[in-house]
């Protein structure tokens, strides 16, 4: 009896090796015709045979048994890349003596004639075929180095990687990655991809630990493109790096991306798919940050400051980065995390504070940036000089403004509030996302500003002033200025806020605290020169006073005083 | 019940033993009794002789042909664990037939010989193609490379452990995996059959 225990015990044991034990036996690197894939030899038995023998080897090490494919491979390039991938050396080459597609599977140094194989006998055209242009791969053949991980800096000191990462020869090889002979984590790989442990081993990503695109659990709705159409993964955290990168035949060749088009990878998930909100839907609206115009333009190496006018949704977002952490005025929130920006000096930083800074790449001191959409006594569209805390009047963007009497504001903004230019400047309509994506106004304004002469006054066709500044309060209050001055024309005279107000500011190097206070910078378009003074200006006297020089729609102030 | 199992089991073992050992050198492709080269006409000779035998290798059985003193190339790998060392032993044997330097006539204290091994038998003396020979294989190595099994442990498939059976002196040598006596009867004078790469499979935990 007891021997029949231990008899069944050590019987157990030796299947409990066997099923547990991982070996290239039950792997589709098995071609034998034991093997469990379909692809397979239709009668040779030997495991090893299809690399190695023990005799009469290739040159090549350890024992190998197949020709060199030879040829000149496409390397990998990219503006980023410190890493100098050559051509495939070491055991690279012989993965790629299968897995470039050249050389049939079962073409063997040590047989005269090729091992026989079913209808596939050959990997190419198959996922698994790299082909010998390798410019769509992770590199390999390159010396990973402390000099290599301290250039690039987002890459750690060899010195520290584990076993399940190895190099070879001090270089990055495919067997990094994989290990031919052992399939626990599928693919070959020698360690889980799921949460990218297997890519983090390697790559250190600056933010990426609090980044939504590593933390985030959000899943698939099953609409649309699979995002995740190479990787088993469910969630955004577990696909992790593979989001949006794909290590081998990837669309996109230059960092390795699932797509060519930048924002494809963005918009795949931020389309209500995956994401919460719909990016998509906003840059299907007639005024958006046109990602679809340019795609070859941006460069990541580009300086904090653009010159060549482009704009691509990593321009203001760090995938690498962006969570969806608050913040308060001016502080940059999660959203533009970890991004290059301008500072209010004009001086640039990298990752911005505030998230003017992200504006002002673009909209401050480069040369190709957008015109003013209203021409003006003061022309100015470097927005920030605009906002210059020393200019006469500004809406407080870069820290509270002139003006510390503005019976206006709608509590809780107060004289001292400090607000983002997403808030005037993002995606209209209910439950868009934060930020200027789309609008179905011009400016990518968030709500309606009519900016024409003769626009009968509404809270809509206000609405963007009038969020923040009471309606009433603007045209009803019982002081003189506000009927005399803002009810008079706005109400009764149909001019637009637009006519008298420059909303961003007017800079010191253009404007006085006189003439300029109270965001006054007339649009030249409505208002001309009073002909009898010949004068077109605001002159402010203090405490809701002030007088004006000006014609407009043939009413001529020389001054008119309120 | 009992009874009948054990005969079985009997019977098996029986027939494996049978299977194992049933295999001569006659007429194997060790069996130079009747090659133009070798006029005495007996099979043993090439390689033994019962007196005056040559004992410049250790541990040589009763030797009696030239010894090779040719200095080899040695394997090398990147992912090699094992400390290499020029042949030794019953390797250095194999190689005096194997590696070409040698006649293959010259034995019985011939030296003149001039039939020289030629065709996929010979090895020659760069070993770097071929699989590494003469170093020690124990359970230091097969730890430090991961990929070998434990061969104090492990079994061999011929009855006992892989050190048992297959290692001499805890050294891995041609004889590992050949067996010159053609005691299996596998081809290529394999100690086991390779299907499946049962041989390699043996050592190489893969």
């Amino acid at each position: 009896m007891n021997t029949k225990i231990v008899a069944t015990a050590v019987i157990l044991l030796i299947l409990m090796n066997v099923l547990t034990a991982q070996s290239i036996v039950n792997t589709v690197h098995n071609l034998s015709v034991s093997g469990p894939g379909t692809i397979k030899a239709t009668s040779e038995s030997q495991i090893c045979i299809f690399c190695h023998t023990p005799h009469s080897t290739s040159p090549h090490k350890p024992l190998w048994n197949r020709p060199d494919p030879g040829g000149t491979y496409t390397l990998y390039t990219s503006s980023t890349t410190d890493a100098l991938p050559g051509q495939p050396t070491g055991s690279a080459i012989l993965c790629l003596s299968c897995h470039d597609g050249t050389i049939a599977l079962g073409n063997v140094l040590n047989r005269s004639t090729p091992i026989g194989f079913g209808t596939i006998s050959i990997l190419t055209g198959r996922s698994s075929d790299l082909t010998q242009d390798l410019s769509n791969d992770h590199p390999i053949s390159f010396v990973y180095d402390a000099t290599l991980a301290t250039t690039d800096g987002e890459l750690v000191d060899p010195a520290v990687l584990t076993n399940q990462v190895q190099l070879e020869n001090g270089q990055l090889q495919c067997i990094s990655c994989h290990d031919a002979h052992n399939n626990i984590y599928g693919d070959f790989l020698t360690a889980p991809t799921s949460y990218s442990q297997l890519c983090m081993f390697c790559h250190t990503k600056n933010y990426w630990n609090n980044s939504s695109h590593k933390n985030s659990v959000a899943t698939w709705n099953g609409s649309g493109n699979d995002p995740w159409f190479h990787t088993d993964y469910n969630n955004v955290a577990e696909n992790g790096c593979e989001n949006c990168h794909n290590p081998h035949n990837a669309d996109g060749n230059e960092r390795l991306l699932n797509y060519q088009l930048q924002e494809d990878n963005c918009l795949n998930c931020h389309n209500q798919n995956v994401a919460s909100t719909n990016i998509l839907a906003d840059l299907s609206k007639p005024y958006i940050h046109d990602v679809f115009a340019y795609n070859t333009e941006h460069d990541p190496q580009e300086g904090a400051l653009v010159l060549t006018r482009h704009v691509e949704c990593v321009d203001c977002h760090n995938p690498h980065a962006a969570n969806n952490q608050s913040a308060t005025p001016p502080v940059a929130n999660g959203y533009v995390q970890g991004i290059k920006g301008i500072d209010s000096n004009g001086n640039p930083v990298d990752p911005i504070q505030y998230s003017y800074e992200l504006c002002y790449r673009c909209h401050a001191d480069t040369p190709d940036k957008p015109a003013s959409p209203t021409p003006r006594v003061l022309e100015q569209n470097n927005v920030r000089l605009e906002f210059d805390l020393s200019n006469p009047s500004y809406h407080p963007i870069e820290g509270p403004g002139k003006n510390n009497n503005v019976p206006s504001l709608i509590p809780p903004l107060t004289e001292s509030s400090v607000i983002y230019c997403t808030d005037c400047h993002a995606s209209s309509g209910t439950g868009a996302a934060m930020g200027p994506h789309g609008s179905i106004y011009p400016q990518i304004l968030k709500y309606r500003y009519e900016k024409t002469f003769g626009t009968q006054e509404s809270y809509q066709a206000y609405r963007l002033c009038y969020e923040c500044h009471n309606r009433n309060e603007i045209i009803n209050s019982g002081s003189n200025f506000g009927k005399k001055v803002h009810k008079k024309h706005v109400v009764s005279e149909d001019v637009p806020c637009n006519a008298c107000h420059d909303p961003h500011g007017i800079s010191i190097s253009q404007g006085n605290s006189t003439n300029n206070s109270h965001l006054i910078n007339f649009d030249i378009s409505l208002v001309s020169p009073d002909p009898n003074t010949g004068k077109l200006e605001f002159q402010d006297q203090g405490n809701f006073k002030g007088r004006c020089y000006l014609e407009c729609h043939g009413e001529k102030h020389s001054p008119k005083s309120y | 019940m009992k009874s009948l199992t054990v005969a079985l089991v009997s019977v098996l073992l029986l027939g494996m033993v049978a299977l194992s050992y049933g295999q001569t050198i006659v007429g194997s492709e060790h069996d130079f009794s009747n090659k133009n080269w070798n006029n005495t006409g007996e099979i043993c000779v090439v390689c033994h002789t019962p007196h005056h035998a040559d004992v410049t290798v250790t541990d040589a059985p009763l030797w009696n042909h030239q010894v090779t003193t040719a200095t080899y190339t040695l394997y090398s790998s990147p992912t090699l664990d094992a400390t290499m060392g020029q042949p030794d032993g019953s390797s250095k044997l194999c190689l005096s037939c194997h590696d070409g330097t040698v006649a293959i006539d010259n034995f019985g204290g011939q030296t003149n010989g001039n039939v020289f091994i030629g065709g996929n038998k010979l090895i020659g003396t760069d070993l770097s193609d071929d699989h590494p020979v003469s170093f020690v294989y124990d359970a230091t190595l097969a730890s430090n490379d991961g990929g070998l099994f434990d061969p104090t442990t492990t079994p061999s498939g011929l009855g006992g452990t892989i050190d048992q059976d297959m290692l001499f002196n805890s050294k891995l040598q041609c004889a590992s995996c050949h067996d010159v006596h053609n005691g299996s009867g596998v081809a290529k004078l394999l100690v086991k059959s390779n299907a499946q790469s049962a041989l390699c499979l043996t050592c190489h935990s893969k």
